[in-house]
């Protein structure tokens, strides 16, 4: 594993504990990537650290969290905080995450709002397959915060199986292959809009995939092999660490894949890049 | 009221000038320049639009605002690199301090697609001047008026600290909106690291009433929309190049936005966000001081998908 990573990541940590995007305060996404990144690279994090203090610490009280502190509502990031091992936040704090993000769906998901749609402006809603997560509560579902909650509740499962936990995660990879474009791929919503079709993104595909992990891999034959020519053309060090991620997950990254040539310019695009390395060393930290 | 939120609604009302009532209506000034090409001249035309305007900025902060959407270099959904590095340079030459910023709706490495789309070849020190206004700081701003259901929205730090805003959006049809022009260009300002990749609460609460919000905190931004190519069709993304060959600036937001639908002969009374903002007395003809070319000597039909059809100008022009 390339070691600049961490040390780039180490480097830039802010005095609070937390990280910023590229400098600045601390935002909940770029210091759960960071930790992840460390977990990846074999670094635990104990609760005394004062990045997991940061992260504690900025829980709200509805058991979300907000992008940043001084952001007054809980969004999608919770899925992230929750990717983490329990023991980072504190057992009880991590529960009352998952809480969270479990009671949270796309607004467009419910049968309430397409029969509201009809009486009030007279138009047909089509129904969307499965159910997922939103970036912003009250908004509709879209491929990544989709992915990154199918991800946090995999975790949550993997230590605690229950039969709600696996129908969410199963009705969220419904949303996925539901919203899969004509391509094979992920645009970062829909696959249509106003009947054209759209088109993929490299980012929203190796999401996805990642989502996918275990699901039939002869239904993803077309996604592989969008993921593999998005990998070979990639351009952005994100969007190839997240295809490597996804192609990796269903055993699909080339022999040989092109490394990284892409710079790392946000400290989420450094930590993914910790990541996917250690991934293709063998340890997923979104899976394992 | 807390002391934070009336702060901040302060903040608010300093950006807004007043509020968004209209004083009593000058007519507003706004230029149609033909720009044929991308080329060196752009440097010289842009330096002209700036003179014609008497733009005091000397000293003054200036932050430009184009528009990125994607990474294809060789297309035409993004405000093009040279028109943006003219401004840099015409602003530079009147003694501002320039920076360049955008929160783009959907991509999230910002950067990476400024570099894409070739931002980084033509303007020196591309990252030195440039902020990703998806992940910059934030403060929640309190809308003086608000006609969506927002009361207040984050907003970027490097934007409410800018002297002046100058939206530099592309010619484009959109398939919610009708047209995307210097108004819809703020979307760009609400941050990603806030809403998400897209903004999808600008959208709930109403897309048309969003633009007619955040124009009533800058409603005094200028405006250089960027048509010497624009995109007809199935805009802002999957459009068809359409050349014009005109640059279209003011500080009127409206009557901007107004004065590039009737160039793209889209009726602009048709733009629900162009009369919300500045209602029809702001989008009328003879509220519009244009300068430069007559409009029906420029304007050029924007094809606009099936579902836009109603938004075509009855009358073309003369």
């Amino acid at each position: 594993m390339d070691p600049s990573g961490l040390e780039k990541i180490e480097a830039t940590q802010n005095a609070d504990g937390g990280w910023p995007y590229h400098k600045g305060g601390s935002w909940t996404e770029p210091t759960v990537y960071a930790l992840l990144a460390k977990r990846a690279a074999g670094i635990s994090v104990p609760a005394s650290d004062k990045a997991a203090a940061w992260l504690s610490a900025a829980q709200r009280s509805d058991g979300g969290w907000a992008p940043r502190t001084s952001v007054d509502q809980s969004t999608w990031v919770t899925a992230l905080v929750t990717l983490l091992a329990p023991e980072v936040v504190g057992a009880d704090r991590h529960a009352r995450g998952l809480d969270w993000l479990r009671g949270l769906t796309g607004r467009d998901s419910s049968p309430f709002f397409r029969w509201r749609e009809l009486v009030v402006t007279g138009k047909l809603i089509p129904s969307v397959e499965g159910i997922g997560w939103p970036w912003f509560p009250g908004t509709s579902a879209w491929v990544s915060p989709t992915s990154l909650g199918i991800l946090a509740l995999r975790k949550c499962y993997a230590r605690q199986p229950s039969t709600r936990l696996r129908e969410r995660i199963e009705t969220a990879q419904r949303f996925l292959f539901d919203r899969r474009c004509a391509d094979g791929g992920w645009n970062y919503g829909s696959k249509h809009a106003v009947g054209y079709d759209l088109d993929s993104y490299p980012e929203t595909t190796g999401q996805a995939l990642l989502a996918l992990a275990g699901t039939d891999p002869g239904k993803l034959k077309d996604s592989f092999n969008l993921a593999q020519r998005f990998l070979r053309e990639h351009r952005s060090s994100g969007g190839a660490a997240w295809l490597r991620l996804g192609l990796l997950a269903h055993q699909q990254l080339p022999a040989g894949a092109p490394i990284f040539t892409m710079p790392c310019r946000t400290l989420p695009d450094t930590a993914l890049t910790v990541i996917a390395q250690a991934a293709e060393q063998g340890y997923n930290v979104f899976l394992d | 009221m807390r002391r934070r939120d009336f702060l901040l609604t302060a903040t608010g009302l300093g950006l807004a000038g007043c509020s968004r009532a209209p004083a009593p209506r000058s007519r507003s000034l706004v230029s149609v320049t033909r720009a044929p090409a991308y080329s060196q001249n752009i440097y010289d035309t842009v330096r002209r639009i700036l003179a014609e305007h008497k733009l005091q900025v000397r000293g003054r902060r200036v932050l430009l605002k184009p528009n990125l959407v994607e990474f294809e270099p060789g297309t035409t959904i993004n405000t093009h690199p040279m028109l943006v590095h003219a401004a840099v340079e015409a602003f530079r030459g009147l003694g501002a301090k320039v920076a360049i910023a955008e929160g783009p709706g959907h991509r999230r490495g910002t950067l990476d697609l400024a570099d894409a789309a070739g931002y980084f070849d033509i303007i020196p020190d591309f990252e030195d001047l440039f902020t990703d206004l998806n992940l910059d700081e934030v403060t929640r701003v309190r809308l003086p008026h608000p006609v969506s259901p927002f009361r207040s929205l984050y907003l970027p730090n490097t934007v409410l600290s800018s002297d002046l805003l100058v939206s530099m959006p592309k010619m484009k049809t959109h398939h919610w909106t009708g047209a995307t022009l210097s108004m819809k260009n703020l979307f760009g300002l609400v941050p990603g690291g806030v809403y998400g990749w897209p903004k999808n609460v600008l959208h709930w609460a109403g897309i048309h009433q969003s633009i007619a919000d955040l124009h009533s905190l800058f409603p005094r931004h200028f405006s250089i929309v960027d048509g010497i190519v624009g995109m007809d069709g199935n805009g802002p993304i999957q459009g068809n190049p359409k050349p014009v060959g005109v640059l279209v600036a003011g500080r009127d937001p409206v009557a901007v936005d107004a004065t590039c639908c009737r160039i793209m002969e889209i009726d602009p009374a048709r733009v629900w966000y162009l009369t919300l903002a500045g209602g029809l007395d702001g989008i009328a003809e003879s509220n519009i001081q244009q300068v430069g070319e007559p409009v029906e000597s420029v304007a050029t039909r924007f094809e606009l998908i099936p579902e836009l059809q109603g938004l075509r100008s009855t009358q073309r022009p003369a």
